[in-house]
C-alpha cells in the first residue's frame, strides 16, 4: 500500500448539550476510522440516516469542524495544524466539497459563473480573464456542460441538475485529489440522479479523483460505491466492500436498513403490511 | 438605475407619493441657499405678521421671515438625520456582519459592547452630554453622539441575518472558491442585508430627527443653529401659542410630519422593491 | 354541510361506482406582476383525472412539474398569484356533489376535515408546537365529530389504538416525539373523522427510510379500514410502487401517463415514464443506467407541442407542433404521446 491520501483516525465529535451548567454531552461522531489510498482512487460511501453523524464527519474531513477526538490527516498533514490563509488555500486546492441542495450552493442574487472564476483565480495559475474562462470552460466540459451555456446566468435560470453539474465543475477547477459530496443527489430529480452518479464514476476513472459519497440512499450507494461504511448514531456499525456489505449485511442495523428500502419491483404486489413492521423503533417518547 | 427609478415611480404608488413628499421637502431645504437673510439674524422684518402675500408663512416674534427661516431649519434637520443614519448604518453593518459571520470570540466581544449600548438609557445620556459640553455642543458633535448610540439594535438584527447566511451552502461554496472573509461578507452577504438596511435607514433618520426635535424643544442643544426643533423652542420661549402666533408652531410641525411620512413611504416601497424574494421574481425566478 | 350536498344534483347510476373526485381539464396558472413585468407560469395545464372510492391514486412527477400546485388546486387552498383559469374539480360525498370552484367557500369549508382531509409533509404545520397534542385533536376534530367530550375522547382513543398508537401521545408536546411518531399522529388526526377523501402531499419525504416504511404501512392500513380514497403525491417512485393502486405521471404541468401502478412499472408506455422506471437503481442490480439528457422545461415559457419533445428519443415533427392528448391505449391506461397508440401497444403485447 502506497502513501495514504486521507486518514481518518479514530475521530469523534462531542457537543455539549443544554445550558452552561449542564454536563450533558452528545456524541455526534464517535471513533470513526478509515483510510483512502492515494494511488487507487475510489468512491467511498458513508451511509446513514439523519442523526447518524455522517454530515458532521464530512465537515470534519473538510476542516470546517474540528474533531474533539482523534485526527484527520490529509497526505500526512493533520488538519488541526493548518494555520493561516495560505495553508488553508493549499488544503482547499486538494479537497473540495459538493453540497446537498444545488439551489442553495450558489447565491441566488449572483451569477453562477462568478464562483467558477473565483475558484480559478484562487487555485490555479490562471490570471487574465481569458485564461480564467478557459479553465472554467474546461471544467464545465468535464461535467457535460460548457461555459457558453451558463455564462451570465443566475441560479434560478438553471435546472437543479445543471446547477449540481456546475457545482461539481467548480469543485474540479482546482484539480483536487478528493471530493466530499454530502447527499449530492438527494434533492436532484430521479431522471437526473443517474447522470450525476454516473459522472462521479467518470471522475474517478478518468480524472482519478477520490470521492467520499455521503448518502442515505442504499440503492445509489450500491450502484456506484467501491467501499462503504454504515453509520448509526455516530458509530460505524459495518464497513467493507460495498457490494458485499449490501448484499449480505451482518449487523442488525444494516439488515434493518436494507429491509426498509422500498423496492420499485414491489409494484402491484401489495407487500406493505403494518403487522410485519417493528414499531419499537420510534414509539417511545424521545428524551432528546 | 434610472430605469429602476422610472419603474418604481410608475408602478408603485407608495414610492411615488413618498418621492413627491421628499422632493417637496428637499426643494424647500435647497431654497435656503437663495435666502435673502442670514439664518442667525433677527429683527429683519416686522414681527408677528400673519401669513400674507409679502410673508407667505408669516413672521416670527423675533422679526424673522418664517419661510426663509424654515428652509434653513429643515436643511439642518435633514442633514442631521442623514449624518446620524449614515454613521450609525456603517457601524451596525460592520459590527453585525462580522459578528454574525465570524462568530466565536469576535462575536462575544462585539455583542457584549453592543448589548451595553442597547441597555444604556438614551435620553439621560444625551441631556448629560449637553450639560457637560454646554457651549461646545455643536450639531456635528451631537450627530456623532447620536450615531454612537443608535447603531446597536440594528447591528443585532444584521448579526442574526448574517448568522443564518453563514450556515447557507453558498457561503461554503464561497469559502471553497477561495474567497476572503471580506469578499464573503461584502459580496455574498451584504445583498441579503441591504433591504433591512434600507428600511432601518429611513427609521433611523426618523428616529434621529425626532430625538433632535425633542432635545431642541427642551433647549438641550445649540439654539443658535436653526433646526425644526430650535424653531419650536423659540416659539415656546415667546409663548407663541398664547400670543396667537400659531404659524410659528404650525409650519415647522407640518414640515417635519411631511418628512416623516415621506421617509416612511419610501422605506416601505423600497423594501418591497429590494427584497431578495421580490427581486428574484422580477428576474424571472420561482414564483413561490 | 348536508344542505350544501343535498342541494347538488343527484348521483348518476352506473355499473362502476361513481368517482369520488373528478377533475376535468383543470388549468391553474401563477400570474404575477411585479413593477410592470408580467409573468404567467402554467403550473397545471389541462389535467383531467378521477379517483374511485376506496382507491389510492398516486401522483408522480419531478420537482416543479406542477404536482403540488395540482393538489393545492384540488383541495381548494389556492391564493394569488395562483389562479384557476379553467376546468373544474368535483367531489362526490355521500350522495351529494360539490364543485370546488362553483359551490362557494362556505360549502367547501363545511366538508373540510369531515369529508376531505390532508396529510402534509411537515407535521409541525398541523401540530401546534406549544400545546399538547390533545389540543390539536380538539381544535380539528371536536366540532366535526359533534359528540359530548367523554364520547369524543373515547372515539379518539379507539382510533389511536387502531393505529397502534398509545393514548399517552395525547399528553405529549410535538417536540417530545420523533419525526416518525409525529407523522403518525398527524395521520391519526387527519383520519379521526373518518373522511371519505384524503390528500397526502409527500408525507414521508422528510422521514428516514426505516421509519418511512412503517408510516406508509400505517397509511395503507387506515385507508383500507376507512374505505376512503387517497390522493398520494410524491416524487419517489419506489413509494408509489409499494403503496398506490393507480398512478398518474406528470411532466411539465400535464399528465403524460396514467394506469394501474403494477402495469406502469411492468410496462411503462410513455417515453418519459419508460426512462424514469429504467433509471431506478436497485440493490443487487449492477447494470449501468443512463441519465436523461436535456433539462426540464421552464413553465413560464414551455416548448410548443408536446412539452417532452426536446428530451424525447421518439420525437417526431408532429410533436413539435401539437400537444398530444391523453388517450386510452389499453384497458385502464391512458398515455399522451403520438408515438404510443392502442395499435402500437397491442402490437408490442402480441
Amino acid at each position: 500500500m502506497s502513501a495514504p491520501l486521507l486518514e481518518v483516525d479514530g475521530v469523534g465529535k462531542t457537543y455539549a448539550m443544554g445550558g452552561i451548567f449542564s454536563r450533558q454531552h452528545f456524541d455526534a461522531v464517535a471513533d470513526v476510522s478509515f483510510t483512502l489510498d492515494a494511488a487507487r482512487p475510489e468512491i467511498f460511501t458513508v451511509v446513514g440516516e439523519s442523526g447518524s453523524g455522517k454530515t458532521t464527519l464530512a465537515r470534519m474531513i473538510l476542516n470546517l469542524v474540528a474533531p474533539s477526538a482523534g485526527a484527520v490527516r490529509f497526505r500526512g498533514t493533520d488538519l488541526a495544524t493548518i494555520r493561516g490563509r495560505r495553508q488553508r488555500l493549499a488544503f482547499m486546492r486538494e479537497v473540495q466539497p459538493i453540497f446537498q441542495n444545488p439551489f442553495g450552493a450558489f447565491n441566488a442574487l449572483k451569477r453562477v459563473d462568478r464562483y467558477l472564476y473565483m475558484t480559478a483565480r484562487h487555485f490555479t495559475p490562471a490570471r487574465g480573464a481569458a485564461e480564467v474562462e478557459e479553465r472554467s470552460d474546461r471544467a464545465l466540459r468535464q461535467v457535460g456542460l460548457s461555459l457558453a451555456e451558463i455564462k451570465g446566468r443566475f441560479p434560478h435560470e438553471l435546472s437543479g441538475g445543471q446547477l449540481q453539474r456546475v457545482a461539481i465543475a467548480r469543485a474540479l477547477i482546482s484539480q483536487p485529489a478528493l471530493i466530499v459530496a454530502d447527499e449530492p443527489v438527494s434533492m436532484v430529480d430521479a431522471s437526473l440522479r443517474v447522470s450525476i452518479v454516473n459522472l462521479f464514476r467518470a471522475l474517478r476513472d478518468e480524472l482519478r479523483v477520490s470521492i467520499i459519497y455521503i448518502t442515505h440512499d442504499l440503492a445509489t450507494a450500491y450502484y456506484i460505491s467501491d467501499r462503504l461504511l454504515i453509520m448509526q448514531k455516530g458509530r460505524v456499525v459495518e464497513s467493507g466492500d460495498a457490494r458485499a456489505v449490501l448484499s449480505h449485511p451482518q449487523h442488525p442495523y444494516s439488515i434493518l436498513l436494507k429491509s426498509s428500502v422500498l423496492s420499485p419491483d414491489a409494484a402491484g404486489r401489495d407487500e406493505l403490511t403494518a403487522s410485519a413492521l417493528p414499531l419499537a423503533e420510534d414509539t417511545s417518547v424521545q428524551a432528546l | 438605475m434610472l430605469a429602476v427609478l422610472r419603474d418604481l415611480l410608475r408602478y408603485n404608488r407608495e414610492f411615488a407619493a413618498g418621492a413627491a413628499l421628499m422632493a417637496f421637502v428637499l426643494v424647500i431645504s435647497a431654497l435656503s441657499f437663495w435666502s435673502p437673510y442670514a439664518p442667525q439674524d433677527i429683527y429683519l422684518v416686522p414681527p408677528d405678521v400673519p401669513p400674507s402675500w409679502a410673508y407667505p408663512l408669516g413672521t416670527t416674534s423675533r422679526g424673522q421671515d418664517m419661510f426663509w427661516q424654515l428652509t434653513f431649519a429643515i436643511r439642518n434637520t435633514l442633514l442631521f438625520g442623514f449624518a446620524v443614519a449614515i454613521i450609525s448604518r456603517i457601524l451596525s453593518l460592520v459590527v453585525g456582519l462580522l459578528s454574525g459571520y465570524l462568530g466565536g470570540a469576535v462575536d462575544r466581544v462585539l455583542m457584549s459592547i453592543n448589548d451595553t449600548f442597547i441597555v444604556i438609557p438614551l435620553f439621560p445620556i444625551l441631556v448629560l452630554f449637553y450639560f457637560v459640553m454646554r457651549d461646545s455642543m455643536t450639531w456635528a458633535l451631537l450627530a456623532l453622539v447620536m450615531a454612537g448610540l443608535g447603531w446597536a439594535y440594528d447591528a443585532r438584527l444584521i448579526r442574526s441575518i448574517a448568522m443564518s447566511l453563514r450556515t447557507r451552502e453558498f457561503t461554503e461554496s464561497g469559502i471553497f472558491s477561495g474567497m476572503t472573509t471580506r469578499q464573503i461578507v461584502t459580496q455574498e452577504h451584504l445583498p441579503y442585508v441591504l433591504p433591512i438596511m434600507f428600511s432601518t435607514t429611513m427609521n433611523n433618520i426618523n428616529w434621529s430627527i425626532g430625538l433632535e426635535v425633542t432635545l431642541s424643544v427642551l433647549g438641550f442643544t445649540n439654539v443658535d443653529t436653526p433646526t425644526i426643533g430650535v424653531m419650536i423652542y423659540w416659539a415656546n420661549q415667546h409663548t407663541a401659542l398664547v400670543a396667537g402666533i400659531w404659524w410659528w408652531i404650525f409650519f415647522p410641525v407640518a414640515l417635519v410630519v411631511i418628512t416623516f411620512i415621506g421617509l416612511f413611504l419610501l422605506a416601505v416601497s423600497m423594501n418591497e422593491y429590494i427584497d431578495p424574494r421580490s427581486r428574484l421574481s422580477r428576474m424571472g425566478g420561482a414564483p413561490s | 354541510m348536508t344542505a350544501a350536498l343535498a342541494a347538488a344534483s343527484p348521483v348518476r347510476r352506473a355499473t362502476a361506482p361513481p368517482p369520488v373526485l373528478e377533475v376535468s381539464d383543470l388549468r391553474a396558472y401563477y400570474q404575477t406582476r411585479y413593477f410592470g413585468i408580467e409573468r404567467e407560469v402554467r403550473a397545471v395545464d389541462g389535467v383531467g383525472l378521477h379517483v374511485a372510492p376506496n382507491e389510492i391514486y398516486g401522483l408522480a412527477g419531478e420537482s416543479s412539474c406542477g404536482k403540488t400546485t395540482l393538489i393545492k388546486t384540488i383541495a381548494g387552498v389556492i391564493r394569488p398569484p395562483l389562479n384557476v383559469v379553467g376546468g373544474s374539480v368535483r367531489f362526490r360525498f355521500g350522495g351529494g356533489e360539490l364543485s370546488v370552484y362553483e359551490s362557494g367557500a362556505a360549502a367547501l369549508a363545511a366538508i373540510r376535515w369531515r369529508h376531505l382531509s390532508y396529510i402534509m409533509q411537515g407535521s409541525m404545520s398541523v401540530l401546534n408546537p406549544v400545546r399538547r397534542i390533545r389540543h390539536s385533536f380538539v381544535d380539528f376534530a371536536y366540532r366535526h365529530i359533534a359528540k359530548p367530550m367523554p364520547a369524543f375522547w373515547q372515539i379518539v382513543r379507539n382510533h389511536l389504538e387502531r393505529l397502534h398508537l398509545q393514548p399517552g401521545v395525547l399528553n405529549a408536546y410535538p417536540h417530545e416525539l420523533s419525526g416518525g411518531m409525529r407523522q403518525r399522529v398527524t395521520i391519526a388526526l387527519a383520519t379521526v373523522c373518518r373522511p371519505e377523501f384524503i390528500i397526502a402531499d409527500e408525507p414521508t419525504t422528510a422521514l428516514d427510510v426505516v421509519v418511512q416504511k412503517g408510516v406508509l404501512a400505517m397509511i395503507r392500513e387506515v385507508q383500507r379500514e376507512l374505505g376512503s380514497s387517497l390522493l398520494f403525491v410524491t416524487h419517489d417512485l419506489a413509494v408509489h410502487a409499494n403503496l398506490t393502486d393507480r398512478l398518474g405521471i406528470m411532466y411539465a404541468g400535464r399528465l403524460v401517463e396514467e394506469g394501474p401502478t403494477g402495469d406502469i412499472f411492468r410496462a411503462p408506455l410513455h417515453p418519459y415514464t419508460r426512462h424514469l422506471i429504467a433509471s431506478l437503481p436497485r440493490i443487487g442490480d449492477e447494470a449501468p443506467k443512463q441519465g436523461l439528457g436535456g433539462t426540464p422545461p421552464n413553465l413560464a415559457d414551455p416548448p410548443p407541442g408536446c412539452r417532452f419533445h426536446p428530451r424525447c428519443p421518439l420525437a417526431m415533427p408532429v410533436c413539435r407542433e401539437q400537444n398530444p392528448p391523453l388517450l386510452p391505449v389499453a384497458p385502464g391506461r391512458r398515455v399522451a404521446c403520438f408515438a404510443v397508440t392502442s395499435e402500437t401497444v397491442a402490437g408490442a403485447a402480441s
